[in-house]
């Protein structure tokens, strides 16, 4: 990113990893998405910010299929996905997401937990499984919870073998769901920094939160949304130093944020 | 009154038989009803209507009707319907299975329905199919969180092979009651056959009381 912050977004003139192209989304009568078109690019972390209901998480679970789009395209790495149910799984496999509530199996050790999208969707034997699992829950530093069983994990220790799941799949982009939302404050840190790790070794990753300080300090991009509809974008300090509309202005001091 | 309690040991082999048989016929029931509800419970959750409606009418024709009415149908009626003809064990085992078959079925739908979307949703987040999540995600908190139920399903199902006695199936009712008929020591008989349910039963119901207890759904 140049100085003045305007121009030289990452990964100008490559193919953007995600290209949302006029995505509208209904549920009955209530328009979730109306029209979004953005891009994430290779590399980038993305926060979506914005208030509850704007459709920020409605977008996140349109990009893996979670719910099926009404109207527009996304396309993944140039091509556009697929609308069928099928047809996006296949898609999905490339794409890991973690979830609000962690959404851990209760039945499945840490370790189980790590191999089970390897194993049973990549057909990969147990032991290669085992031991990719085992080198992802060192980097997210619950090496030694492997044994243990999500109901013995803190939430924040939940939520990083969350990570380490999805990361086991090699994803090419990572979904986060309002990853700390359901968190301890004294957990969330520790989370953060796992994301922070992640954002500085180059994993692309698209993160709707109600974490500011994150958003300010590891996006690359800023999308504000609200009403289903993107009301701002830009580079993280524009949007948090100088933000251009005023909806975005009272959201964040809605929130607190002074600069 | 004078009682005669050497009838009770005198007759032990058949009693011992009749026992046996009972476990036998309980143990076959619950092993092909185990399976056969939760086929069921996919079906009226697959959401393809033939399958669903199938299944309903399965579920509330069997859960509905008294057991030994099914008992006496499916000995006098099915052979004559179908042109097949079971020993009465193995018919005392069909209309055992259809009757608890159908009760799983239920006990596994709301098992099934019991588990957060997002369990499904992280399953399929990972790319596994709507069957690998079914598979390995959804049914194994299922059965675990029906399990109380499934106990309890186990012991009203031990007490209620009695009712097979009616097709001749030498089960320990069935014999109590030969024994009864044959030495008129009725009370004598009773008392055994009473003592016999009751020291299998209790430890069942005990069991069950300890599945309840370490199962019970903390969430």
């Amino acid at each position: 990113m140049s100085a003045d912050g305007k121009s030289g977004r990452r990964g100008d003139g490559t193919v953007p990893v995600l290209a949302y192209r006029k995505i509208g989304k209904r549920f009955g009568d209530f328009v979730a998405l109306a029209g979004v078109s953005a891009e994430v690019r290779k590399g980038e972390v993305v926060c979506l910010i914005g208030p509850s209901g704007s459709g920020k998480s409605t977008l996140l679970r349109c990009t893996n299929g979670l719910e099926l789009i009404d109207d527009g395209e996304i396309a993944l790495d140039g091509t556009p996905m697929p609308r069928d149910w099928n047809g996006m799984r296949r898609v999905r496999q490339r794409m890991g997401m973690v979830f609000q509530n962690f959404e851990l199996f209760p039945h499945k050790t840490v370790l189980g937990n790590v191999t089970v999208g390897p194993m049973t969707v990549l057909r990969m034997p147990r032991k290669d499984a085992e031991a990719r699992a085992h080198d992802l829950l060192r980097k997210v530093g619950l090496a030694e919870k492997a044994p243990s069983y999500p109901s013995q994990l803190s939430g924040g220790q939940q939520q990083r073998v969350a990570i380490a799941r999805a990361l086991a799949m090699e994803p090419e982009v990572m979904l986060f769901d309002e990853p700390t939302s359901a968190l301890d404050p004294e957990t969330i840190g520790e989370v953060l920094n796992v994301m922070a790790q992640l954002a500085k070794e180059g994993m692309t990753m698209v993160v709707v939160t109600h974490e500011m300080t994150f958003a300010r300090r590891v996006a690359d991009w800023v999308i504000v949304m609200d009403r289903g509809a993107i009301i701002e974008q830009g580079p993280s300090t524009q949007i948090f130093d100088a933000p251009a509309v005023e909806r975005t202005r009272d959201f964040l001091s809605h929130l607190g944020w002074s600069g | 009154m004078n009682f005669d309690w050497s009838v009770v040991w005198r007759n032990s082999d058949a009693l011992i038989e009749g026992t046996t048989l009972t476990i036998l016929l309980a143990v076959t029931t619950m092993a092909i009803s185990i399976p056969g509800g939760m086929v069921l419970a996919l079906m009226r959750l697959s959401g393809v209507r033939p399958l669903v409606w199938a299944s309903a009418a399965f579920t509330e024709l069997f859960r509905n009707l008294p057991l030994i009415l099914v008992i006496y149908t499916a000995y006098y009626i099915l052979p004559v319907a179908t042109g097949l003809s079971f020993s009465p064990v193995v018919t005392g085992i069909v209309a055992l299975s259809l009757n608890v078959s159908a009760y799983n079925g239920e006990t596994f739908r709301a098992g099934i329905a019991s588990i957060r979307k997002g369990q499904s949703e992280a399953a399929y987040a990972l790319g596994m199919t709507r069957w690998q999540t079914t598979r390995d995600i959804v049914l194994p908190q299922a059965v675990r969180r029906v399990l109380p139920v499934l106990a309890s399903t186990w012991v009203s199902l031990f007490k209620d092979t009695s009712l097979v006695s009616v097709i001749s199936v030498g089960e320990l009712a069935y014999n109590s009651m030969r024994l009864r008929a044959q030495t008129y020591r009725v009370l004598e008989m009773l008392t055994a056959m009473a003592a016999i349910y009751w020291m299998l039963g209790y430890p069942q119901a005990k069991l069950v009381d300890w599945i309840n207890r370490r199962y019970a759904v903390t969430e």
